[in-house]
């Protein structure tokens, strides 16, 4: 992937970052592919398969491991400077937040195993649909970023809002099977942090959307915020 | 074609002989720091060919300004103008205006002996002359000054020092320069430069012979330098220019394409030639 009008005159350059983007780009899907097969996990009650998203979550962590060795190496090989160490740079930080994005997701399947231990409570019902707004925006972000599209970038980020608002009726939702049944408290409990992660997922594909601005424009991202209507913070 | 300094959009009150430039030891503070040389419309032609197409730049003062560009963009030329050292050779042209402290330095009457004082230069390859270290600084000084033997000392210790080369040398004045090393040779260019109090310091490639030692020497050197002259350096070295100069200027077959921050020429420049250049495509 080239991502520049012109060739670098070393065409090993050009190589070395196209392999760290195609490495950004892989580590983001595999991330992805975990949060889905963890809300998998936890509708279908499928403890093993909550334990190979678990397993699979050190592949990523290899990966972020990979991608930091080789930002080092073209650092100290290449002294890269203007787009090019804007593109370097980012990687290095898009990394850490697929990274994060894995862990969300291998938390996920963790609580997931520990609910499998009780009485089946109902899902709460828009459990779903914020895992697949949160997996939407990491994939539309990664496309953002394979295509160096700074303004679809800019629309994920904008969106990031939309899973605010959901996960704060998700919240309530949550509360209100609390008080109607106190014995649900645990598990609720556990749905709630799912909750959060995903939502604390939309935040690093914000992140990422961030880089992809900075890569292509040299300048911060920063509109006023739009955030989702009432939102509790509750990190 | 050319920008104007971007430093001048800072200042546009300040009109043509100061401008607003960020401090880079306090980032966020702008001081007023005096343009030294304006050049204006410049061209300059080797006979029928045309090196210089119309250069307009502000070099302030007391600041380092870098000169990059692939070979042939007419960044020496531009330096060689400064101190109008192409006058020695015939059917050299330059026409515009090169002002240096307001004076016009192309116009003939311009004393060649004031502008050779005012403005020092220090090549690619070090030059000492076949002389005692003491001699080749003492040498250009004699040309302008006379002075009793304890001044010269003085002098001669004074641009040592400031050339940072002093403590090397002190106990061996009398010997013969060119048993020097190469980046000592070059400091003792810099100290002879110095020596004659120039305003205006034109370094051309100054540490592409030398080893990365000897080039930190350097480099550090201009940072010291630069409190006491308006320097100008050219280099083909791309972290050295971004390393040493507070300003840059890209220039591409004769013409200047972009110049400020360095910074800036260096994280976003605003012309894609420019960022061709310094990431090293082809434009």
């Amino acid at each position: 992937m080239n991502t520049q009008p012109h060739d670098h005159i070393v065409k090993s350059y050009d190589a070395e970052i196209a392999r760290l983007t195609g490495e950004i780009a892989r580590m983001g899907e595999l991330s992805a592919a975990q949060l889905d097969a963890a809300m998998d996990a936890l509708g279908k009650r499928d403890s093993r398969a909550a334990q190979r998203v678990i397993d699979n979550d050190e592949a990523l962590d290899a990966q972020e491991h990979q991608i930091s060795n080789d930002v080092l190496r073209l650092l100290a090989l290449r002294q890269p400077i203007a787009r090019d160490l804007r593109e370097i740079l980012a990687a290095l930080r898009i990394a850490s937040d697929i990274e994060r994005i894995g862990d969300y997701a291998a938390n996920v399947a963790k609580r997931s195993t520990v609910l499998n231990m009780s009485a089946p409570v109902p899902l709460a019902g828009s459990l779903g649909a914020l895992a697949q707004l949160a997996s939407g925006l990491v994939l539309e972000v990664l496309q953002a970023y394979r295509e160096r599209d700074a303004e679809l970038a800019h629309s994920v980020w904008e969106r990031d809002a939309e899973l605010d608002t959901l996960y704060t009726s998700l919240f309530r939702e949550l509360l209100t099977y609390m008080v109607e049944d106190p014995h649900s408290i645990t598990a609720c409990t556990h749905l709630l942090f799912i909750a959060k992660n995903i939502e604390r997922i939309g935040d690093h594909a914000t992140n990422i959307a961030e880089n992809i601005w900075f890569v292509e424009r040299g300048e911060p991202l920063s509109d006023p915020r739009k955030k989702g209507v009432g939102v509790f913070d509750l990190d | 074609m050319n920008d104007i300094s971007p430093m001048r959009r800072l200042a546009p009150a300040a009109g043509q002989t100061t401008l607003a430039v960020a401090d880079p030891a306090q980032p966020g503070v702008a001081e007023l720091a005096a343009v030294k040389i304006v050049v204006r419309e410049l061209d300059f032609f080797y006979q029928d060919n045309q090196a210089l197409k119309k250069i307009s730049l502000d070099v302030p003062e007391r600041h380092v300004t870098a000169i990059i560009g692939p070979s042939g963009c007419g960044k020496s030329t531009l330096l060689r103008v400064l101190n109008r050292i192409y006058a020695v050779y015939p059917k050299l042209i330059a026409s515009g205006e090169v002002l240096l402290d307001g004076e016009d330095i192309l116009d003939p009457h311009y004393p060649i002996n004031r502008l050779r004082s005012k403005v020092g230069m220090v090549f690619q390859k070090p030059v000492p002359f076949p002389m005692s270290i003491r001699d080749n600084i003492a040498y250009g000084i004699r040309h302008h000054e006379e002075l009793d033997r304890g001044e010269m000392d003085t002098r001669v210790e004074q641009a040592l020092r400031d050339a940072a080369l002093w403590d090397e040398v002190k106990d061996k004045l009398k010997n013969n320069a060119l048993g020097l090393s190469g980046g000592q040779q070059q400091r003792l260019c810099i100290a002879r430069a110095i020596a004659l109090k120039p305003d205006v310091l034109l370094l051309d490639e100054p540490t592409s012979a030398l080893d990365p030692i000897a080039t930190g020497r350097i480099e550090q050197l201009i940072e010291e330098l630069k409190r006491d002259y308006t320097i100008v350096i050219v280099t083909h070295n791309m972290q050295q220019a971004a390393r040493v100069s507070d300003f840059t200027a890209f220039m591409y077959l004769g013409e200047l394409i972009e110049f400020g921050d360095t910074e800036k020429i260096f994280t976003k420049p605003d012309k894609q030639q420019t960022e061709d250049y310094i990431t090293g495509r082809f434009g």
